[in-house]
């Protein structure tokens, strides 16, 4: 045990000995880091007692909902499981939000709204995880992303604090996050650590915005895990995967399907992320793979056409074909097969989850090098794409694992944004790390140099300055809120 | 203190004055706020100026009260909140940097109203959302950072929509600029990479313009704004709906925005609608009034590149079919006020007199955010305050706008009143302070406080209060900044 006796005895009397855990033997179970103890709040009271407790003691503290991520984790540390905070708490369907406890997952949000026609926004990281914390995803096209989806939120602040963002602090309703006056959102939102993730204190209630779902309440399923799938295709639904001759061609077509409002979910997944999401084990997939590279001309993404009227739907075909048409798209006709169009829309839909394609080809706890990039859509795939190209020179020395050189991305809100991701796994040459590092170097460096972005992977103490000095404000706002240093921020996910 | 010849320096003669009659223009709006004369008003014109300024405010510890809009002023913001104050008039600062079709995208200083901005985008084939009729001289900037509704919720994925960047001086006078201009690079160096100034998260993960927007000028200066803006249909079909009943206009209006059938989409009550559309005042205006049922909803559908024309049908049928089962009827003129003719209205700024002018000179406007089923209740309360005050419950114009893509409403009640007249200046002003503290015990959540109330709004979250006061420590450590306005 790394707390004393006396300590740990505080913290069991703020949530009770079933509730708190030090025990050297399950700790690893968390995370290999050294916590002190691990503790289950059940409650807001109980969350803001924990924090005051680590402030007196000066004590640092972490935070998992759903825990898909491996959170900083300093020596000795408080971790507090969110698991027993898992209640919907209100589905409000006339104002469209819902007001969910960390440990609430997509998934599970997503069944009860889907019973209501409703639908959210999930991160790729997938349903499986916690429905509270800002993200991208496979629908942001319709459904938007980031911390444009939250709104009303209780925040325990790091020092203790209970904060009730917008209308909640004022008349206890959840629509509305920010106010009255500036809205403090911008602070929730993330201090520090320049990821996209909510950090600092504990989220302990969020009301997340909701979307229209066309579709049926449940989706029906045949078939035992790992060989599952829809029964069928939904009425007024279609999927397609899309290829093109070249990535601005593929560009133009995304933009005026944004532009054209007619698409429910278009997602930029290349060949083997795609075969990763319609291929039930390793072995398919990679036939699939070679399969689909036959076929398609080059870069390319799924839609999912939900329509709320077979007009709207008969509407919608036909711009996209009009659309895919003019900019030389061609679709693929694996895809085109209602079994297989069926995977891609549960995937897309339900599962939303980049576990498959992020984490196959490498090894287990394998690190993953390379750039996620939210912003301007064009700007970044000009960027990302001349690292593709570094990339592949690398590849053909093979100083990288052999993916074709491939990237993704995809639009967001209409296409006004986008995000583009670009990974490169090492191969087993023994050069192959250090190169890769380089690469992501130099990568990062261009977008400093060439003022496309604040790239990861570069000191803070460089991209700072280049950027307003945001890192000299984000301090001053860590010392304001965070006045004791207890609270533990999150290094980037890919840094 | 500031001493004349030192802002001359930095402006020029022709941009600072102290002349009485000037002063005494920016010492009061048309909102209930005390009177209070600046000491001086400058003009500066660009952000080094504005730099220069704030250094030298915080040095002599002199307030400084930003104003973008052109006169009138309604909401007491732009009135010095304390003594010794000088007034920033940002009005001269009119460039247009950027309209952009392909990446939807506008940029501009913050003396560029919509009068202007709205010309200037169209020609590129894109539009604002607009607030509704806002009135000539407003500035588009300021109605960024004031969080004002957007007439196209449907647009509006975020409640700090359509802002995308801002460029500012902070009070502490350094530069800071939010989103993705914040950086790497200039302006003009991001240009030239291709980069537009149009993501707004960032820089990092805390997303900075938030705590600009509802700041009433007291965390930074902005020098610009750029702004998310939409394409520009090519054709357009609006609809009126009247009914008695705002329970289904609000059903109505609920799915309309649920199922992203419309673009344009709010409710006025008839003393609105009609002190919008009256052409000869007053006949027209009371005729016009009780010739229209008690509420009307305003859409409009649009067709874009594609096809437009089976676009807006199917959408027609669609929407046939929700009326139907709510028990209402979309038409194209109603008590014949035309639905196109209000559409050509609500793509402009208002005329001459401001719609809100029309009716006697001057309004007062109390207004805050709700839910579907709350609003009746606020509805009722509004009315029970008037008569409590005996002002004409029938006489209070209301404009309910559905924003964030239907997750919330803001409910705003015109009170108009002679201005001339001390007791219809004491009427609204005992109604206002009356009605805010009832539709707050109500559940009306006044997320942008102004003027006489704002105490009694700021006081109901003490822990924002608390907060807030922590980000305005870093921003304004020495609140020269319009103190006096919001908990600052
Ligand atoms: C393989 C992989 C793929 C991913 N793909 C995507 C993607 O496509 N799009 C995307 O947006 N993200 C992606 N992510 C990151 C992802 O957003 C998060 O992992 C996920 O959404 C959050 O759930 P979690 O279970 O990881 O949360 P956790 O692991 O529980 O927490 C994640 C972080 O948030 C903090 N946190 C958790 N709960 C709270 C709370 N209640 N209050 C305050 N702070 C809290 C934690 O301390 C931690 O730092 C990916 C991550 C991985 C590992």
């Amino acid at each position: 045990m790394f707390l004393s006796p006396e300590v740990y005895k505080k913290f069991e009397d703020i949530v009770g000995e079933e509730n708190i855990c030090g025990d050297l033997a399950i700790m690893p179970s968390y995370h290999s880091g050294q916590i002190g103890a691990v503790v289950l709040p059940k409650d807001t009271e109980q969350v803001q007692a924990i924090v005051k407790l680590c402030n007196r003691l000066n004590i640092q503290f972490t935070v998992m909902s759903t825990g898909f991520i491996r959170a900083a984790m300093p020596q000795g540390c408080i971790y507090l499981d969110m698991r027993r905070m898992n209640k919907i708490i209100e589905i409000n369907e006339k104002d469209m939000y819902a007001v969910v406890e960390p440990y609430v997952t997509s998934a599970e949000l997503q069944a009860e709204l889907m019973k209501r026609g409703l639908n959210c926004s999930i991160k790729g990281s997938g349903a499986q995880c916690t429905a509270i914390i800002r993200g991208h995803g496979h629908m942001d096209l319709s459904t938007g992303g980031d911390d444009r989806n939250q709104l009303g939120m209780e925040w325990v602040t790091p020092a203790g604090d209970v904060l009730k963002l917008g209308a909640l602090g004022s008349t206890h309703e959840w629509f509305c996050g920010d106010g009255p006056g500036p809205s403090l959102r911008g602070v929730i939102s993330g201090r520090g650590s320049g990821d996209a993730l909510a950090e600092g204190g504990v989220i302990t209630k969020a009301a997340m915005k909701l979307y229209h779902w066309p579709g049926p309440a449940a989706f029906e399923l045949e078939g035992q895990s790992p060989n599952y799938n829809l029964k069928e295709i939904p009425p007024n639904f279609m999927v397609r995967y899309y290829s093109f001759p070249s990535v601005p061609q593929m560009y133009e077509a995304e933009l005026k399907i944004g532009e054209s409002e007619i698409m429910f979910a278009l997602m930029g997944f290349n060949v083997a992320m795609l075969s990763a999401n319609i291929s039930p084990n390793m072995e398919m997939e990679l036939e699939v793979i070679e399969k689909l590279n036959k076929e398609v001309q080059g870069p390319g993404f799924y839609v999912i056409v939900a329509a709320n009227s077979p007009e709207e739907f008969e509407y919608d075909q036909k711009v996209l074909d009009k659309i895919i048409s003019d900019t030389g798209g061609k679709s693929l006709a694996m895809v085109e097969d209602p079994k297989v169009g069926a995977l891609v829309l549960i995937h897309g839909v339900r599962i939303s989850v980049s576990i498959r394609e992020t984490f196959r080809l490498r090894p287990v706890g394998g690190k993953a090098y390379g750039f996620q990039i939210m912003g301007q859509r064009d700007v970044n795939i000009k960027w990302i794409d001349e690292a593709a190209n570094r990339k592949k020179e690398l590849i053909k020395k093979g100083l990288g694992a052999d993916d074709g050189g491939v990237y993704f991305g995809w639009s967001v809100e209409n296409s006004h944004l986008g995000k583009t991701e670009i990974f490169f796994d090492p191969s087993p040459h023994p050069e192959s790390l250090d190169a890769i590092i380089d690469w992501q170097q130099t990568t990062a460096r261009k977008a400093l140099e060439d003022h496309l972005n604040p790239p990861t992977h570069l000191p803070l103490s460089v991209v700072g300055p280049e950027v307003s000095n945001y890192h000299i404000w984000s301090k001053k706002l860590d010392e304001a809120f965070n006045p004791n240093g207890t609270t533990v921020v999150l290094p980037s996910l890919m840094g | 203190m500031f001493q004349k010849d030192t802002l001359v320096k930095i402006v020029g003669e022709k941009n600072v004055t102290d002349e009485s009659s000037t002063l005494d223009t920016y010492s009061k709006d048309l909102s209930f706020v005390n009177t209070l004369r600046p000491d001086f008003v400058i003009k500066p014109k660009n952000a080094n100026e504005i730099a220069q300024l704030v250094k030298l405010a915080n040095e002599t510890k002199t307030p400084l009260v930003p104003v973008s809009s052109g006169a009138q002023h309604f909401r007491g913001d732009t009135v010095p909140g304390s003594g010794g104050a000088v007034v920033l008039d940002l009005s001269g600062m009119k460039k247009i940097m950027r309209t952009d079709r392909y990446h939807r995208v506008a940029m501009c200083e913050p003396g560029v109203t919509f009068e202007e901005l709205i010309p200037a985008v169209e020609k590129e084939g894109i539009r604002l959302n607009l607030p509704l009729l806002p009135r000539k001289s407003k500035s588009v900037v300021g109605s960024l950072l004031e969080r004002e509704p957007v007439t196209m919720p449907t647009y509006q994925w975020d409640i700090s929509d359509p802002l995308a960047c801002l460029g500012l001086i902070v009070g502490t006078g350094e530069e800071f600029r939010t989103g993705q201009a914040a950086g790497p690079g200039t302006i003009e160096e991001q240009w030239e990479a291709g980069a537009v100034q149009k993501a707004p998260y960032g820089p990092g993960s805390t997303c900075w313009h938030r705590l600009f927007q509802g700041a009433q000028g007291t965390m930074g200066i902005a020098t610009w704004a750029s702004i998310r803006c939409e394409i520009l249909p090519t054709l357009e079909e609006p609809f009126l709906v009247g009914s008695p009943y705002v329970e289904r206009l609000f059903e109505l209006s609920h799915w309309l925005i649920r199922l992203r059938l419309v673009n344009e989409c709010f409710i006025l009550n008839n003393t609105n609608l009609a002190a919008i559309m009256a052409k000869n005042w007053p006949c027209d205006y009371q005729a016009i009034k009780h010739a229209l049922p008690p509420w009307i909803l305003f859409y409009n559908l649009a067709g874009y590149e594609y096809y437009p024309e089976e676009r807006v049908s199917y959408r027609k049928k669609n929407i046939q079919s929700l009326t139907q089962k709510i028990a209402v009827e979309s038409t194209k003129a109603l008590a014949g006020i035309s639905a196109g003719e209000l559409l050509q209205k609500v793509h402009r700024p208002s005329e001459e007199p401001y719609w809100k002018l029309r009716y006697k000179g001057a309004s007062h406007d109390i207004f805050f955010l709700s839910i579907a089923d709350k609003l009746p209740g606020l509805l009722d309360a509004m009315n029970i305050e008037a008569n409590k005050a005996s002002y004409p419950a029938s006489d209070i114009g209301v404009y309910i706008q559905p924003g964030v893509q239907g997750s919330s409403y803001h409910c705003e009640f015109n009170i108009f009143y002679d201005p001339q007249s001390p007791s219809e200046i004491n009427q609204v002003s005992q109604l206002s302070t009356a009605a805010t503290l009832s539709l707050m015990d109500k559940g009306a959540f006044f997320s942008r406080p102004y003027g006489k109330s704002t105490d009694a709004i700021m006081n109901r979250d003490a822990a924002t209060v608390t907060a807030l006061t922590k980000v305005k420590n870093i921003f304004d450590p020495n609140n020269i900044l319009n103190p006096g306005k919001l908990c600052f």
